[in-house]
């Protein structure tokens, strides 16, 4: 669609609004995390009030920092990636806007939903059938919106930072409506149309799924424009991606079952997710490598440019939680690992590491280029980066301990074949490593709060004084 | 019958017509991902596929002509 006379070329105050969005989402879900951890360390903290139970709060987590920040994170980026690398402006205004307000009606009714305990009980799917459907509107309009738009394109070549975000939008479509099948019983209460090990295998063919298609192939759309744009050099290797793209996008969806090892299923769904999860290390880490080596080089500018940082090392988390997740997909490695705080960790490597960093990478790249201003304080962008990264530390090194002792208890035997520990003892050894990970979990939220100050003031010295903003700039 | 060749036995008469468009399904894109690798890795394409590196890099000039 051609822009009218007088409109700009690009509609980046959607790409705005997705930005601030993004930012207030991080600190909220991180803020719901860490005390949901604190209440891990000291049960007492749930009060005895039912909203404020583990139970209720986690989805809320989840949902926060999965949906709410990294949604709004994706709507901002691959709307601004599709139209600088298409070089036309969005196909529909409109359905951006629905996309918008869609997406935070869904995310507020989380917020209502959630703590008063109306759930589906699928994990990280637990919203009802009404906003289910809802769901499935808003994301089929951005679909369409952004492919429409690539349609319109004024160049002749698509750039593989948006094939990654159209595989996202296709198999989250697939995923969410094959995964939330189910018959309504009430406004607030359905039943999953799957049921035994045919619901377990739905599940965790969408729970990975989501991992491999929201949280890895939307971002890795974001890496591959990002890290270039803001090294200023071109990515190390076109057809590097192509691969790392094709072969993600052909392994992914085989791997849901490598976390049903030990169950109901047969076995061989467990070691055929456990092979393609060994296969998927090389086109993972040809990714990370080809994003990391763009830098080739040029490394000195990872002493002063501190947005460039939080794009590196999350390459870098990347790397190391796609080793880790194969790893711990082998059998006689998941007869350890499994239901123990190392998936917790292991989720939160990347999560944190991967997701969050490359976000906070690429929202510091966005507000002074869509304000058309500088950053507030670009120190505060290298406090934020430490914060980060060492509060990561704190959390994964904790839930390391903490996953493999409890995994050691639990099948300790004495010489009479008797369990040698009681699952309250693993319990009660678990505390000093909860403690040390709500720790961590404070200082990322820490962190996120001097991200959302920095840009809260960004926005406001350019709103109230541009000509300044564009002084200093 | 070796382990070995137990463990590759299959009973294709057991095969339903969902198992034969799973089995043609997944080795057709195999064959696909195996073309593709040696399309993108061919020295001969090697220009044709960097050529778009630069796609991010230009993107600026856009902005200029507003």
């Amino acid at each position: 669609m051609e822009p009218r006379q007088g409109e700009p070329q690009y509609n980046f105050v959607i790409v705005q609004f997705f930005a601030i969005m993004a930012t207030v989402y991080l600190v909220v879900g991180a803020l719901v995390g860490v005390y949901i951890a604190a209440e891990l360390a000291w049960p007492a903290l749930n009060f005895d009030i039912p909203y404020l139970t583990f139970g209720r709060l986690r989805p809320l987590h989840t949902n926060a920092v999965i949906f709410a920040f990294g949604g709004c994170t994706l709507f901002a980026t691959s709307y601004y990636i599709v139209q600088r690398t298409c070089y036309t402006r969005l196909w529909s205004d409109k359905l951006a806007w629905i996309t918008f307000w869609g997406w935070n009606a869904v995310i507020v009714s989380a917020v209502v939903t959630l703590p008063l305990g109306i759930t589906s009980g699928k994990e990280y799917a637990e919203l009802e059938w009404p906003l289910d459907i809802l769901i499935a509107v808003v994301w089929l309009s951005y679909m369409f919106n952004f492919v429409m738009t690539v349609a319109s394109r004024k160049v002749s070549h698509i750039y593989v930072a948006n094939w990654f975000f159209m595989a996202m939008q296709v198999m989250i479509t697939y995923l969410h409506v094959v995964n939330s099948l189910a018959i309504p019983v009430g406004l607030f209460k359905s039943y999953s149309i799957f049921a035994g090990p045919q619901d377990a295998m739905v599940q965790w063919w969408y729970g990975h799924n989501a991992v491999g298609f929201f949280l890895t192939a939307g971002f890795l759309g974001i890496m591959y424009y990002f890290v270039p744009k803001q090294a200023g050099r071109p990515i190390f290797s076109y057809r590097l991606s192509v691969i790392h793209f094709w072969t993600l996008i052909f392994g992914y969806v085989w791997i849901g079952g490598h976390h049903l090892q030990y169950t109901a299923l047969p076995d061989w769904s467990g070691s055929l997710g456990a092979a393609i999860s060994l296969a998927m290390i090389i086109p993972s880490w040809g990714g990370a490598v080809n994003g990391m080596l763009t830098l080739s080089g040029a490394w000195d500018k990872l002493r002063t440019d501190y947005t460039l940082r939080f794009l590196i090392v999350s390459l870098a988390f990347y790397a190391m939680s796609t080793f880790e997740g194969p790893l711990m997909s082998i059998r006689t490695v998941n007869a350890l690992s499994h239901y123990t705080d190392w998936t917790v960790g292991h989720v939160h490597s990347g999560a944190l590491g991967w997701v969050a960093m490359v976000s906070m990478g690429a929202i510091y790249h966005l507000v002074p280029r869509l304000w058309n201003t500088e950053l507030y304080s670009t120190k505060l962008v290298n406090t934020h980066f430490w914060m980060t990264t060492i509060s990561i530390v704190f959390y994964i090194s904790a839930m390391w301990v903490s996953g493999i002792m409890q995994g050691l208890m639990w099948r300790a035997y004495d010489e009479q074949g008797t369990l040698m520990y009681s699952f309250a003892e693993s319990v009660a050894a678990m505390h000093p490593y909860y403690a040390l990970r709500w720790f961590g979990g404070t200082l990322f939220l820490l962190g996120t709060i001097v991200m959302l100050f920095n840009v809260l003031m960004t926005v406001t010295r350019a709103r109230t004084a541009p000509a300044l903003a564009h002084a200093s700039a | 019958m070796t382990k070995l060749a137990n463990y590759f036995h299959t009973d294709w008469a057991a095969m339903t017509s969902v198992d034969w468009l799973g089995l043609t399904l997944t080795v057709s894109v195999a064959i696909l991902m195996a073309g593709a690798y040696a399309y993108a890795f061919n020295p001969a394409n090697k220009e044709r596929f960097n050529d778009h590196r630069f796609i991010p890099l230009c993107d600026d000039r856009l902005d200029k002509e507003d």
